[in-house]
């Protein structure tokens, strides 16, 4: 199983996210032109399913809001 | 004061005409909204560490990859999609297993089938729930999935929540595809004279969680953390591994992995028309793995329908504890693997997107809504390259009811 031994880059994720969070502005209806725009969606896009697919199963890191994690063998 | 009893008047009489107004009867209408997406990718790889094998040998590989997405907007609260595709898979590694060393390249299948439900509910527009199941059979794979998910937007939209539990149960026994019976594991053909494993069935349960939040009107940030779980047979049955004293076996791994993802994502728009995409995730699994991942998009609208998308993938990885070279591992070692994608090494994937939109609006029933087009080069510093396009055409109907 894994270790309890921390990692920085996890510290830096939340000491960021606290900063960014707090910085947090409301944000009208009527201002949300840009925040619904197509490129400004989080997560996975069609286009990106092959280059997720190549990822999960030519690197050994899979998940995250990134690709695929399971479902194919992916072992030629 | 005649002044005074015009306006009194005025007002009375508008008063009068008001109440017998009848009110405003409007009719609400359904739309109905549905979108096929068809997607052709295309996959050609080459490499010289193979662990079918043993760590060295082509990798030569090349995969068309034919996929149809629909998704039914049934009502504003219904959901339905169908994704359905076929790879083809022409290997040449593969032809390793128990074929002729020097026979033309193998050419095997895989079909998949996902079927989607999405359900908005009534009381609470702002929260939904889904699930699908998913099917997949290859010839040596089939696998049976099913997921359960749920999200919540806060009333403002600047905050999001979803949380999805998806779970896979796979077979690794050989034969489904070309009818052989009975199914088996196959082993490298020099390696039959024993069964290698007890078990064939590989489980995977993923939890996959995210929270968006936004920052402001032109930038959004996500959280993606996650964890997942597989056990059974890990290892693949047909990669060779070979030993310091040239002796050979099959592939042997645990038989659990416990994966921990943190996935964060910045949207920004930066001016009018460009969006700046930068992903990062840190990974560790108890293999031994550990590996970081950045992602950057760039998206320039150069006129209102075409955008064209720069993209840079930069991964790095230590190797799984149980990886060595092509004979390089010690015969009292209990795991060994010389499969590549477990080793140590850098990655980049460089590409360039163009996408044109809103190329058929305004015609009637289905119309070519978005033309997607992308290349990337992708390259490991173990020297395992591939070239990967995409051609997504997405069309749309929507109709009123």
């Amino acid at each position: 199983m894994l270790q309890p031994k921390k990692q920085p880059v996890v510290y830096i994720l939340c000491i960021a996210a606290i900063i960014l969070h707090a910085s947090c502005k409301t944000v009208k209806p009527y201002q949300r032109a840009y925040l619904n725009d197509d490129a400004m969606q989080a997560g996975k896009r069609p286009a990106d399913k092959l280059s997720s697919a190549v990822h999960t199963y030519r690197e050994g890191a899979s998940g995250g809001g990134s690709g695929k994690t399971s479902g194919g063998c992916g072992c030629n | 004061m005649k002044k005074k009893y015009i306006v009194f008047g005025a007002v009375a009489f508008s008063s009068i005409c008001g109440f017998g107004q009848q009110p405003v009867n409007y009719v609400k209408k359904k739309i109905a909204k549905s979108t096929i997406e068809i997607v052709y990718s295309q996959y050609i790889q080459n490499g010289d560490h193979s662990a079918i094998t043993g760590g060295i040998g082509t990798e030569k590989l090349l995969v068309y990859e034919p996929e149809i997405i629909i998704n039914k907007q049934v009502d504003s609260l219904n959901a339905y999609s169908v994704d359905v595709g076929i790879d083809v898979i022409t290997s040449a590694s593969l032809d390793n297993i128990d074929f002729v060393m020097s026979s033309a390249s193998r050419v095997s299948k895989r079909g998949y089938l996902r079927l989607g439900y999405e359900r908005t509910v009534k009381q609470n527009r702002n929260l939904s729930f889904g699930g699908s199941g998913y099917f997949s059979i290859e010839s040596a794979y089939t696998s049976l999935g099913a997921s359960l998910s749920a999200e919540y937007t806060s009333p403002d939209k600047s905050k999001a929540f979803s949380a999805e539990l998806e779970s896979y149960f796979d077979d690794l026994r050989w034969g489904r595809l070309n009818g052989e019976r009975p199914l088996r594991l196959v082993y490298p053909v020099e390696l039959r004279y024993r069964e290698w494993y007890d078990e064939y069935k590989r489980r995977s349960f993923n939890l996959n969680l995210s929270y968006q939040q936004t920052i402001n009107e032109k930038m959004v940030i996500a959280f993606f953390p996650g964890a997942s779980y597989q056990f059974g047979l890990l290892a693949t049955p047909y990669h060779r591994v070979y030993f310091k004293d040239s002796s050979e076996r099959v592939e042997n791994v645990p038989d659990k992995r416990f994966k921990i993802p943190l996935g964060v994502q910045l949207n920004s728009f930066i001016g009018r028309r460009s969006v700046l995409r930068v992903y990062y995730r840190f990974y560790k699994d108890d293999f031994g793995i550990i590996a970081h991942t950045l992602n950057t998009e760039f998206a320039m609208k150069l006129t209102p329908g075409w955008t064209l998308t720069p993209l840079l993938h930069l991964y790095t990885q230590t190797a799984a504890s149980f990886f060595k070279p092509y004979e390089q591992h010690d015969p009292s070692q209990q795991f060994y693997t010389s499969d590549y994608d477990l080793s140590a090494f850098n990655s980049y994937e460089a590409g360039i997107e163009s996408r044109f939109a809103g190329i058929g609006k305004g015609e009637k029933g289905f119309f070519c809504n978005v033309i997607t087009l992308r290349y990337s080069y992708y390259k490991r510093s173990e020297g395992l390259h591939a070239h990967l396009i995409t051609l997504l055409m997405d069309f749309m109907n929507q109709k009123r009811k």
